[in-house]
């Protein structure tokens, strides 16, 4: 038990080597594991189709045509997904990414979540204050909040399989509503707290909220969806790149 | 779910066998997955010497909750007449849903000529979505656990620097205007943003220790705003509420 004391970090939770935990070997084998069941139970779910398939006069060609037209339309949208998962890399690390960004979640509600998980320690992500110890909380709040649609899809799916009148009669206009506004409310406080921060933090916002609608408005107009799929990724890099430029030669000194 | 009036009995015995399989599966390696991706942030909370006490957590996650709360109950609600019981399994777990799993599952549909909301339908988007699933692993191990790892340890510290300290900003800037685009609210939109701005720069800055809850704050007042002054024609159709 004896270590000598240069071996010891003096206080290990204040460091801001996020790296360093975020790779832990253990969290790479979780990533592996939820790649694992998401195999598994597309492999059974397969099998279980195909062989219902017949009685619904549902040909072997229809299921190759449908699962081929699943992964051909998966590719533009996942690319996308993927180019946002690597602006996030050096904020949460690769396992983090993978299982919040990529699979289960999405970058809007992990990024949202991590954010006010490190706000509810003080600190803020990216900067001095975000160590170990901020990066530790929020990633558990990435992945609570994803467990948490987990278990409400586990238990609303049978009650709605039963055919619940109760659940399908929720006052319609309540439904419109409450959570458009909750989803609005939430991003807008989110997205203006980041304004104080700094000058660039507010050039990073607006370019990157200014590439977004016009993602949006294009790809409306000129009638181009894959705008809307890269529409984040794209807004991503233009505000970074922004960013960058007007960060200058000061940054990295 | 059996309204089989004049479907022959092997199509109803075939179905409920699928029904039960998938429902039985779904549900184990749901929790799988569930269990396995809260492992690794305990994980690092409680194993690797942290100094980080349960109540933090419980702090970060009702801080969390507060915000998205609604959401993780009402997705599933709003979701399930679209996805079906079966594929709701896999649509959860693999997320993205919107942007991704349903075009994949509309496609199928299309390209084998199945009616929305029959059978053959149903099993053409549970095929579809496992196709989608097996392109969207590959890309991400390929593009983000090697590419990405390889690109972080090859640029330039200060772009690294740059991202991590600015990603936020650029991140929420985009989504925010996705979420006014995709919910189309003139109305909530505007309270949404008066909410926060008064709690951001009014609220905030004269009492600092309201941080913890701000985003609770205007998730609350928006809703209670729009709610109060919901407009005279009433929206008659819940939609999925998702972004991504």
């Amino acid at each position: 038990m004896h270590q000598p004391l240069a071996l010891q970090p003096l206080a290990p939770n204040d460091s801001t080597d996020i790296m360093a935990i975020a790779n832990n070997p253990v969290l790479w084998i979780c990533v592996a594991g939820v790649f694992g069941v998401i195999i598994i139970q597309s492999v059974i779910f397969m099998k279980a189709a195909r062989r219902a398939a017949p009685s619904v006069d549902m040909s072997t060609q229809d299921i190759k045509t449908s699962f081929r037209s699943g992964a051909v339309s998966a590719i533009g949208p996942s690319l996308a997904v993927s180019l946002v998962a690597i602006a996030l890399l050096g904020l949460f690390g690769a396992p983090a990414v993978l299982s919040r960004i990529g699979l289960i979640g999405s970058a809007a509600y992990d990024v949202s979540a991590a954010g006010i998980a490190a706000g509810s320690m003080g600190a803020k992500l990216g900067d001095a204050s975000y160590t170990q110890s901020v990066f530790a909380v929020a990633f558990f709040a990435m992945s609570i909040g994803g467990a948490m649609w987990m278990l409400a899809t586990l238990i609303l799916t049978p009650l709605l399989r039963k055919g619940d009148a109760k659940i399908r009669s929720v006052n319609p206009a309540a439904m419109a509503i409450v959570p458009a506004a909750a989803l609005i409310g939430a991003f807008s406080c989110l997205g203006l707290t980041e304004l104080p921060k700094s000058s660039i933090h507010v050039l990073s916002f607006v370019v990157s909220a200014a590439v977004m609608g016009a993602c949006l408005l294009l790809a409306k107009k000129l009638g181009k969806s894959w705008l809307r799929e890269w529409g984040l990724g794209i807004s991503i890099v233009i505000g970074l790149s922004a960013a960058y430029l007007a960060v200058g030669p000061a940054v990295g000194s | 779910m059996s309204s089989l009036t004049s479907a022959p009995a092997t199509t109803s015995t075939a179905m409920a066998d699928f029904n039960r399989t998938t429902s039985r599966w779904g549900q184990i390696t749901m929790i799988g997955g569930l269990l396995i991706s809260v492992a690794g942030p305990l994980y690092l909370v409680f194993a690797t010497g942290l100094d980080i006490g349960p109540a933090q957590l419980w702090i970060a996650f009702a801080a969390v909750a507060a915000t998205f709360g609604i959401i993780w109950i009402v997705e599933p609600l709003t979701y399930y007449p679209i996805l079906g019981p079966a594929a709701m399994y896999q649509a959860f777990m693999i997320g993205n849903i919107s942007n991704k799993l349903l075009p994949a599952a509309l496609i199928a549909q299309t390209n084998i000529g199945a009616k929305p909301g029959s059978k053959r339908a149903e099993l053409a988007a549970v095929v579809a979505i496992c196709g989608a699933a097996v392109v969207h692993l590959i890309s991400l191990a390929i593009f983000v656990g090697l590419l990405g790892s390889w690109l972080i340890s090859v640029i330039p510290p200060s772009v690294l620097l740059v991202t991590r300290l600015y990603v936020l900003p650029t991140v929420l800037g985009a989504v925010l205007v996705q979420a006014i685009v995709s919910m189309k609210q003139p109305r909530t939109t505007v309270f949404a943003l008066l909410v926060s701005a008064v709690v951001v720069f009014v609220v905030l800055p004269l009492v600092p220790s309201l941080a913890m809850v701000s985003t609770a704050i205007a998730v609350l007042g928006t809703i209670l705003l729009a709610w109060f002054f919901r407009g005279k024609a009433a929206i008659s159709e819940a939609k999925p509420i998702h972004i991504e």
